[in-house]
């Protein structure tokens, strides 16, 4: 094998040596018959070329060549080739960027999967993906006009390789087509333009194919997406996009009417009102807001197998408006995250879904894993620039969780792959986060217990203690007083009880008690006296007082007892007794109210 | 005099125990709150008991004002569920804006900020034109929960700010009350202000406006001031000038605070109730207020300079002279000149005083008469509408408290008495000093409701306490710090025995006990529909229902600021009436050429002749302007009564006031007086610029079948200039429904267009021309 593959980039490929084309086919392949497939119905263009390549050299091969034009080469967001085999297997293969010196444009090396001998054939599959090829012309339009793009290529299959036969079929994305060129007479059917078959086009052959056509289709390119991946141990993923949109196709010239953008169907019909965004289907909490606020203009649809957001901006996206706007939701981690001891696995796509045929511009992708985790590594599933690891902090951190930064420029919906982050992480550190709560509220509740425990006055107060010494006694007088009061009361019904029952001996005893009882009592309140008057407090005239009219009070309780002793002896006369008992009641009341006033005063 | 501290002493003792002995009359004051839990714990705060109902009273009153946080908080929330955390209204988008700077170009940067974004060309400086508390209060706050790890939002913050400071409103409250009268009060106080209308209107969830935390500083202050009036403490007082520099800092309302405490103190001194504690308190508080107050940039030295707060400086001398006379009488005899000569300064005093206040008042007269001020909805005169709508049944009960507050007059009384006759007097002249009144018509509500149920609440617990009382000795054991109390009890029981049998009276306190809880309960009904109904509508987002019930969102505002912030250059310049310039600053973070910190009234009345002007004449201003775009806000199509065709004729009249020769309100009225946009309505008005930019296109919509093409919903009316050409404006934009509509504002045309033919040098047109002019010179000869 002759083929020079310089492993590239270090060195300009000017100062190379320069070595002929025909070195290059000396490996003798050929694309013998090639259909090639340019969609250009969205606002991307998709060539895909199927490509049946047969070795005429003398040697078995074990890789060929594709070559991507000059023009186009910096637009190509996607490439990728896979083997059609004849039990309809396609298997993918893989690609190597060099160059080939001499020549214009990108090269990529395709190692088959198996040797192709001499005189063998093969069917192989190239699919390419441009973004931001079609260029609006006129670059400026009203409201009423139809956007109108131009697209320039190549006629034919850009390859290092001679091609015996091939055709050329466009699709376009409406009928109306302003021009096109007309190499080899092609044949117009409604959206397909066919050209071809052309015969025995040499290796590096490129003739400008030329197609102004009208294209309506939303032209929309997400100039900056940030992706982060929020990994918690306890259950959630959280997912947040931060979306910079911009309408790439014509710019809207001269004024937006609404009237009629309402009124008329096709006003502003390349214009973006919404689009769909599918989401996982375990996505749950879904928002989708911006600086100011939630974009009350969305609907979400819970599929089977997804979640749909129809996101609709604020406001209709015309040519060269933009928005930007934050998308974000919760997964299960049990679907993502996958573990064996200390040993996790992240599963997760690297960018996801936004809008069909999506163009992202820059794309920078953060995984946040949890606090801890350690011997980190990333299998992604291209290639994708590694930016430094920063740090994050949220909720109960200390030492920062870990983030993976990358970013990317150009992709393409066939970038929607699974990227994988090993990582360890010790179990216990799970502890951490309540542990840190646990001990917080710890913290809190000991301190309000000291200080309400301790005093922390720096000056006593002598008249406070004092008072609050006094206003303790004076309750304590308060309680006995109402004892006493309460005895008075009993006894009462110890008499009524024996004006019925004539029992002696039961108003002995009642008697008896009451007596002992008072007396205790009123010791109790005259020691309390005591230390009133040892306070100092003028309280402890007032409770003298109270005691002298006690004692009247009780003298005229007595009294009525002995006045029922009487009336059940017989000694007194009904009338009289009630006429005595009212007396002495009365009495008894007005020494009682001002008992209680003398109370209220204390 | 050194006698007299311990005399004043004691006789503020007792003044406390007459309120005590006062709630004595019936059940303990907390009984309203504590019905039903714990019959024994009452007493009010003053018995001091260290003893176990103490501790329950403490648990009771904490959970109880924790509940009241509870209920204030998420009666605030309604806006929140029902839209999404979002910035309010007007005002709250600048102080969002402007704490959003604070956080992330920190407190330095925030005083020395120059925000060229506002008032185009002139510009504003934010740190010296604004009561940065709100600001400090919010990003201090961010800052200690992002010191924590706790990464929450600045706008969270900023929406949650109001709601949780009504719950330290309340508690403020509950103190203030406690102090005025007693705990039990205090707690129905703070469940009052919790969740009272008249408040909850400036503390909603997303009203993050000055107003929410200043009532907290006003009421927490008031307390304060009480404490060290009541202690004459040194400690109380330092703490009270520290929430008074608070206040300063958070609200122009500081000025009330300013005068109502030296009124206080004159009124004290009129009431011959000087004493050493009051001369303590308001020195210290006047010297040390003054001196935080200067510190605040935006008031700097108005405190020594303007008549509104000369009332404090002449109360201050006042106050020494009457001190130094007290020091006097102690050492002179001749005790008729000392009184006349105290009469005499007392006398001159009072005229100095009362004339500041009136000059301070006629002051804030004749601003209402400027149009730019009248023309601000919340500075119209208060309607009795609502003061029943914000404050419902205290607005009937508070002359109740105020009434029992003056029969039990002490020190603190008189503050609170004062503090309710100012409140009621601006609250009558503004809406917006609804909130005021709120927190003192909340206090003396309670007083009432707390008096009431202690009267009528106690003889029910009569009714069933005294077999407890006879038989059981151990449930007074139990409840040993209580039998203050129960004395009482006990005496009614006894001597009033007779009136009790007769029956009647336990029936007509359960019914009034029953009555006072239905109002309570009402109350508490409309404080819900009212905040829910009223004080929950983020007016950002508008809300429609359908008759199934279900509900649109009309995002109208939001769709055209988010288009402006997306879809203009950056320094765009957007002109639009001033109601929306903080919205654009905040949204759509746009310069704007006036805005709702209205102080350069000139500039807003070249707005509003721009506005009001002929499209030519406009072009011209707007030029002179660098305006890129206009905005307005355009309510036809929806219905939306709040646009600028509506407030249009504030803009006649702002504009008119200072370019009376240019515009005249009288233009715009058809001969009979009426303001109308239909065919009949004047020339002028059909052929402004806000006409035109209103209507353009306006005329070919038809929105029903039932109504012509161009029918204005708003005004019920068809328009009279349908056919509207714009030869200097635009479309730029306009929202879904309509409602904010954006031009832009054409650049001069490359090369002056001509409106007479251009000069041809072509042969045969040569010959017309010449053809023309002998035309011409004939016709001049004849």
């Amino acid at each position: 094998l002759n083929v020079v593959v310089v492993i590239v980039f270090l060195l300009g490929s000017d100062s190379l040596p320069t070595l002929g084309a025909s070195e290059v086919s000396a490996d003798g392949l050929v694309n013998e018959e090639v259909k090639r497939t340019v969609d250009l119905s969205t606002h991307l263009a998709k060539i895909t070329a199927e490509i049946v390549l047969s070795n005429q050299g003398h040697s078995a091969v074990q890789s060929f060549m594709l070559a991507v034009e000059a023009d186009l080469a910096p637009h190509l967001a996607y490439i990728g080739a896979s083997v059609k085999g004849d039990e309809e297997e396609d298997g993918t293969l893989e690609l190597q960027q060099t160059t080939i010196p001499g020549q214009s444009g990108q090269f990529y090396k395709v190692q088959l999967p198996s040797t192709l001998a001499a005189g063998a054939q093969l069917k192989a599959k190239v699919e390419m993906t441009f973004s931001h090829v079609l260029k609006p012309f006129p670059t400026q339009i009203t409201q009423a006009e139809r956007q109108l793009v131009v697209f320039q290529g190549n006629h034919y299959l850009y390859s290092p390789y001679p091609t015996r036969s091939q055709t050329t079929r466009v699709r376009l994305a409406s009928k109306t087509v302003e021009s096109y060129t007309k190499l080899g007479n092609p044949s117009k059917n409604d959206e397909i333009v066919e050209y071809g078959p052309f015969r025995d086009v040499a290796p590096f052959s490129e003739d400008t194919m030329k197609i102004h056509y009208e294209n309506n289709t939303p032209f929309l390119t997400i100039s900056s997406i940030t992706r982060t991946i929020e990994v918690s141990h306890w259950g959630n993923i959280a997912v947040e996009e931060t979306i910079d949109l911009r309408h790439t196709g014509a710019v809207l010239k001269g004024p937006f009417s609404r009237y009629d953008y309402q009124r008329q169907s096709d006003s502003g019909i390349s214009s973006v009102k919404s689009f769909k965004t599918i989401l996982p289907a375990s996505a749950q909490d879904v928002y989708y807001r911006d600086e100011i606020g939630n974009i009350s203009t969305s609907h979400l649809q819970v599929l089977d197998d997804s979640v749909e957001v129809e996101v609709r901006p604020r406001f209709p996206l015309f040519g060269g408006w933009k928005t930007h706007y934050m998308i974000g939701y919760n997964l299960p981690s049990y679907e993502y995250l996958y573990t064996l001891g200390d040993q996790y696995a992240l599963k997760m796509r690297l960018v996801d879904h936004v809008y069909d045929d999506q163009v992202i511009d820059s794309l920078t992708v953060k995984i946040i894993l949890p606090e801890g985790a350690r011997n980190i590594h990333v299998d992604t599933p291209y290639r994708i620039d590694r930016m430094p690891n920063q740090l994050h902090y949220t909720y109960l951190d200390t030492f920062g969780r870990p983030v993976l930064v990358a970013t990317k420029n150009n992709l393409v919906e066939h970038h929607i792959q699974d990227v994988v982050v090993h990582y360890n992480f010790n179990k216990i550190l799970m502890l951490q986060e309540p542990l840190l709560v646990v001990g917080a509220f710890y913290i809190l509740f000991f301190t309000v217990i000291i200080y309400v425990r301790l005093d922390f006055a720096i000056t006593k107060d002598p008249a406070a203690e004092v008072r609050m010494k006094v206003a303790s006694i004076t309750e304590q007088v308060l309680t006995l007083v109402n004892k006493r009061l309460g005895l008075y009361r009993h006894m009462d019904e110890v008499v009524n009880r024996y004006k019925q029952s004539r029992d002696t001996g039961a108003l002995n005893s009642g008697r008896k008690t009451l007596e002992a009882d008072h007396r205790t009592l009123t010791n109790e309140i005259s020691s309390l006296q005591a230390r009133l008057k040892a306070e100092g407090s003028d309280l402890a005239d007032k409770v003298g007082e109270v005691q002298k009219l006690d004692g009247q009070v009780k003298e005229l309780v007595c009294r009525s007892c002995q006045e029922a002793e009487r009336l059940v002896a017989g000694k007194v006369k009904k009338e009289a007794y009630i006429e005595s008992e009212k007396t002495l009641t009365s009495k008894r009341q007005e020494l009682v109210s001002r008992i209680d006033s003398l109370l209220d005063a204390l | 005099m050194a006698e007299h501290h311990p005399v004043s002493d004691s006789k503020h003792k007792s003044s406390l125990n007459s309120g005590a002995s006062y709630s004595g009359n019936g059940r303990s004051s907390t009984a309203v709150a504590e019905r039903g839990s714990n019959a024994g714990a009452g007493g009010g705060g003053l018995s001091g008991g260290l003893s176990q109902p103490a501790g329950w009273q403490s648990l009771l009153s904490f959970t109880i004002l924790f509940l009241a946080w509870l209920a204030g908080f998420s009666s605030r929330l309604f806006a929140v569920i029902r839209f999404e955390s979002i910035i309010h209204e007007f005002d709250p988008w600048f102080n969002y804006r402007s704490t959003h700077h604070l956080t992330t170009n920190g407190f330095y940067e925030f005083l020395n900020w120059f925000d060229e974004r506002a008032w185009y060309p002139l510009g504003r400086i934010v740190g010296g034109t604004v009561y940065p508390g709100l600001m400090v209060t919010a990003g201090l706050i961010h800052y200690v929960l992002n010191l924590l790890h706790i990464t929450v939002h600045i706008r969270d913050v900023c929406v949650f700010l109001a709601p949780v400071f009504s719950g330290l409103t309340s508690i403020s409250t509950f103190l203030l009350t406690k102090e005025l009268w007693n705990q039990g009060a205090g707690l129905l106080a703070a469940c009052f202000i919790a969740i009272v209308p008249g408040y909850i209107s400036r503390s909603v969830a997303g009203s993050f406006d000055n107003e929410g935390i200043a009532i907290f500083a006003l009421q927490f202050t008031y307390y304060l001031w009480v404490k060290s009036v009541k202690t004459g403490s040194v400690f109380w007082t330092i703490g009270c000038c520290l929430s008074y520099f608070y206040m300063v800092s958070a609200w122009g309302g500081y000025v009330f605070i300013i005068n109502l405490i030296p009124l206080h103190v004159f009124v004290l001194l009129l009431m011959q109730r000087f004493s050493r504690r009051v001369y303590i308190a308001y020195s210290t508080f006047y010297i040390i207020g003054l001196v935080l107050s200067m510190q605040i940039p935006f008031v700097g030295f108005q405190p020594i300079r303007t008549s509104e707060h000369m009332a404090a400086a002449g109360v201050f001398v006042l106050l020494q002279v009457y001190a130094f006379l007290q020091y006097l009488k102690d050492r002179l005899t001749r005790q008729e000149f000392q009184t006349l000569f105290f009469l005499g300064v007392s006398v001159a005093a009072g005229v100095v005083f009362l004339s500041v206040i009136y000059l301070t008042y006629t002051g804030c007269y004749a601003k209402i008469h400027i149009p730019i001020i009248a023309s601000v909805s919340e500075h119209q005169p208060t309607t009795w509408v609502s003061f029943f709508f914000d404050l419902h049944i205290l607005v009937c009960t508070f002359p109740a408290g105020l009434w029992f507050c003056i029969k039990n007059i002490n020190d603190e009384r008189v503050f609170v008495a004062l503090y309710a006759i100012s409140a009621v007097y601006f609250a009558g002249v503004m809406v917006r000093l609804m909130l005021t009144l709120t927190p003192v018509v909340c206090m003396l509500s309670a007083v009432a409701f707390s008096s009431v149920f202690e009267h009528y609440l106690g003889d029910d617990m009569k009714r069933q306490s005294p077999p407890a009382e006879d038989s059981s000795d151990e449930d007074d054991r139990k409840n040993a710090g209580n039998l203050y109390d129960k004395a009482g009890k006990v005496r009614k029981h006894v001597s009033e025995q007779e009136k009790a049998e007769e029956g009647l009276g336990p029936n007509i306190k359960s019914i009034v006990t029953m009555l006072m809880l239905m109002l309570l309960m009402m109350f508490a009904v409309h404080c819900t529909w009212v905040t829910s109904n009223a004080y929950s509508s983020p007016s950002v987002v508008l809300a429609s229902y359908n008759h199934d019930g279900s509900r649109n969102i009309l995002d109208d505002f939001r769709e055209a600021y988010y288009w402006l912030r997306q879809n203009t250059d950056e320094h765009a310049r957007v002109m639009s009436w001033w109601d929306y310039g903080y919205q654009i600053a905040g949204m759509a973070n746009r310069t704007t050429l006036v805005d709702n910190n209205t102080w350069n009234n000139s500039h807003i009345a070249l707005v509003g002749k721009a506005m009001s002007s002929n499209e030519t004449a406009a072009y011209e201003i707007m030029r002179s302007l660098d305006v890129d775009y206009v905005l307005i806000i355009f309510g036809g199509v929806i219905g939306y009564s709040g646009d600028d065709i509506n407030k249009f004729l504030w803009m006649v009249r702002i504009a008119e006031g200072e370019h009376p020769r240019d515009i005249r309100e009288s233009d715009y009225f058809t001969p009979q007086g009426e303001f109308r946009v239909d065919k009949a309505g004047s020339p002028t008005l059909l052929n402004c610029l806000m006409y035109k930019m209103s209507y353009y296109r306006f005329g070919e919509m038809q929105l029903d079948f039932r109504t012509p093409p161009g029918f204005d919903r708003t005004r019920n009316a068809e328009i009279g200039n349908k056919d509207i050409k714009l030869k200097h404006l635009e479309e730029a934009f306009t929202s879904e429904h309509w409602l904010v509509r954006i031009y832009k504002v054409k650049k001069l045309e490359n090369r002056d267009r001509v409106e007479h033919k251009l000069r041809s040098t072509d042969a045969t047109k040569q010959k017309y021309t010449t053809k023309k002019v002998s035309w011409d010179f004939k016709h001049w000869t004849v």
